[in-house]
Formats: structure tokens, sequence, C-alpha cells
């Protein structure tokens, strides 16, 4: 109980210094008649319990592209409203809420990647342990490549069954990618890693090297 | 150069009788014959001594290879080196130039949870291009591909919190442009399309 009572207080406290924040963030980056909008839309976010990061990204991507307040505001509520789905795909596929926030991130870029709703839930219900962001990832990209929703998320299921770690679930993807390009048709290429698993073929090297690397100037976190 | 008296030779080798030798040589042929009798009683050491070190080193078994080497390694050796003042300094010139060229090529330490972005898009008019997104708040600046040999392919090679991360290329500042080679796509509700990265930790 007085767990509770701590973190309702802090809650409280905290809410006025997390607006501030943000308003100071999209001060100077979004058309100021649209600030109070977007505000507004990001504290009925963070009174839901959804992130708010996404609904910040997406006006600062409106600003950044010159777009009019109106658009902005409307892109933010579409946003919120991909949120709001993602909590209740997970939801109703088992997880307790309060929903993990990053979980609502991962399966609302699964939606807007393309996803039903009912193969999202399939796969959060097949992945009970958060998290889940390579495996959806792993059947969006399968999907936008013209696969059948629900056969690229048996094979995602199968291989996490089968034991494949989940940061190898994208090159479970992409090794079912390779067989197309091979000029397999998609259901051989789905068959043919299907009998490797949970053997897969080196994961390939990845995009760059860390020499001659470097930081961003400020990289936010996603 | 003296001569000796035959006489002495004839008495010392017995052909002359002693008493047959004259008194002058009596005394001369009594020494020389004392000294014969010393040199003759003197043991055959030498000779036999040297003959029995040359035949001990040859029956001696030669040593292994590696008692030979560790033999080599411990025997110390004066290393005479003679160096031109000249060509010193440039050998130092040279490593200088080495330590200097090659420390910035290692990139940066990668923490467990950072991995590694390349942007890459072909805007061969372009005067400058930008990765623009989620990871850098949208703001133009913070990550510009080059063109190094001009050959109008942009590149840059970034460290970046692992992720999932929208992102555009703004080209000469105003124009905003998709990666057409990125595999993901998606719609930016602004009437475009975002292009995804998805930055998986380098260390797993």
């Amino acid at each position: 109980m007085m767990r509770w009572v701590v973190l309702a207080w802090a809650a409280f406290l905290a809410a006025p210094l997390a607006a501030q924040s943000v308003r100071g963030r999209l001060e100077g980056r979004i058309p100021s008649a649209a600030i109070p909008a977007v505000d507004s839309l990001i504290q009925f976010a963070s009174q839901e319990g959804l992130p708010t990061e996404p609904l910040i990204q997406k006006a600062l991507e409106g600003g950044a592209k010159h777009a009019t307040e109106p658009r902005i505001v409307a892109a933010v509520q579409v946003s919120l409203g991909q949120l709001r789905d993602a909590r209740d795909v997970l939801v109703r596929a088992g997880d307790q809420p309060p929903v993990l926030p990053a979980e609502m991130t991962t399966v609302a870029w699964a939606l807007r990647r393309g996803l039903p709703a009912p193969v999202v839930e399939r796969v959060v219900a097949a992945l009970p342990r958060p998290p889940r962001a390579a495996a959806m990832h792993a059947v969006a990209d399968l999907v936008a490549h013209r696969f059948d929703p629900d056969s690229a998320a048996g094979l995602i299921i199968e291989a996490v069954r089968d034991g494949v770690p989940r940061e190898r679930l994208l090159d479970v993807s992409a090794a079912v990618l390779q067989q197309v390009q091979r000029g397999h048709t998609r259901a051989e290429a789905l068959a043919s890693v299907r009998r490797e698993l949970p053997n897969l073929p080196a994961p390939s090297k990845p995009r760059g090297n860390v020499a001659g690397a470097r930081r961003p100037a400020s990289p936010a976190p996603p | 150069m003296n001569v000796i008296d035959p006489r002495i030779h004839q008495a010392l080798d017995g052909e002359l009788a002693s008493e047959a030798v004259p008194a002058e040589l009596r005394h001369t042929v009594a020494q020389l014959a004392a000294a014969a009798d010393l040199l003759a009683a003197l043991p055959p050491g030498p000779a036999a001594s040297l003959e029995s070190r040359v035949m001990a080193a040859i029956r001696r078994p030669a040593p292994s290879p590696a008692r030979r080497v560790i033999g080599w390694l411990v025997t110390p050796r004066a290393i005479v080196l003679r160096v031109r003042p000249a060509w010193s300094v440039a050998f130092a010139a040279v490593v200088a130039a080495l330590t200097l060229f090659t420390a910035g090529d290692e990139g940066p330490e990668l923490a467990e949870h950072e991995g590694i972005a390349q942007f890459v898009g072909r805007f061969p008019e372009a005067q400058s291009v930008h990765a623009v997104g989620t990871f850098n708040d949208w703001r133009p600046g913070s990550i510009a591909l080059k063109d190094q040999d001009h050959d109008g392919v942009w590149r840059a090679t970034v460290v970046l919190p692992a992720g999932t991360y929208e992102y555009m290329f703004v080209v000469d500042g105003e124009r905003w442009v998709p990666d057409h080679l990125a595999e993901r796509l998606v719609a930016d509700d602004f009437g475009r399309e975002n292009s995804i990265v998805i930055v998986r930790p380098a260390r797993r």
C-alpha cells in the first residue's frame, strides 16, 4: 500500500516536469500554434500509460518536414491511435496491464508495417516473454516481400520453439529472402529454411565497420 | 752460430770413449749427458694428454638441437649496431606518421547496447546529404554523409543505440528523400515514406 502511495506522489510530482520537458523539446521545432494540441495529446498518452516518445518524434518529424500545423496534430493523433491499438492487441494476446511501453512501440511498428492484428496477437501469444521486436520485424520483413502473414508468423514462431535465439530471428527471415533471390518460390523458401531449423546460415556481416564509424552529435533514444 | 765440437757428438753418441775425450771437453760432455738423462727421465705427459683430450672430444656425443639452441640463446653476444643519424631521424618520422594517421581509424569503442548503422545513397548532383530521423530528433546536421571519391555515392557509418529508427535523407538542406536501398519502408503520415533501419547490438 505504502509503495503505491509513493509511486502516486512521484507521478504527481514528475508529471509537470515531464510536460515542461516535452514543451521544451517542441518549442522552435514545430509551429507554435500546434504545440498546445500536440502537448495535450501527449498528456493523454501519458495518463493512459502509453509511451510518449513516439508522439514527440512524430511531431518533431512534422516540424522538420515543414508540415502544416493541422497536419502535424493529425499525424500525432494517428500515432496515438496506433499505440492504443498496440496496447489492445497486447492485452488481448495475454500481456497483463500495465503493458510495457517498449512492447507497445514494437507492436505499433508491426501494425504500421502492415501486419494484421490477429497475426500480431498470434506472435505475442507464442512469445509470452518480451522483447518481441526481432520476431515482429522478422515477420514484417517477410510480409513486406509478399509472404502470406500466417505462414511468415508460423515460421518465426517455429524458429523460437526450435531454440533460435531471439536476436537471430531477423536472420531467419533473411535466410528465407535469400532463397527467394536464388529463384525458389516462397513456399519452397519457407520449407527449406524450416527444414534446417534451428540451424541458420552465419549471420550476415553488419552493414558498416566500427573502423571509421562515429557517433552523431546528439543521438536520441528510439 | 757456435759450432759444437764433433768429438762431443761422438762422446754423447757413445762412439768415443770418455777417456778419449780431451780434458777441456769433458766438463761440457758431462753437462750435456746429465741434461739428456734429465729429459729422458721426464714422463711423456704433454703428448699423451693432448691425444687423450682430442679423443675425448671426438667420443663425446653431439648436443641435441634444443640444447644447442638454448646454448646459443644463453651465450652472451655482443651486438654492434651502426646507425647513421639521418636514418634514425627518418625512422622516427615514419613511426610518428603511422601513429598519427592510423589512430583515427579505429573508431569508437562500442557499448553492449550499441550497434553500427551505415547510410548509403546515390545523389550525383548533391552538394550535401544528411541522415535525419528518430535517432537525432529529426534534426538535420548531426549525421552528414560524405562522397569522398566524388562518384555520387554518399556514405556515413555511425554508432547508434540498438533499436529501430525511421529516417530520410535530406539532400542540399531542403529535399527529403527516402533511402531507396533500405529494405523497410513505412508511411510517414505526411504523404511520404520513411525508411526503417534496425540497429542490432554489435556485442551479443
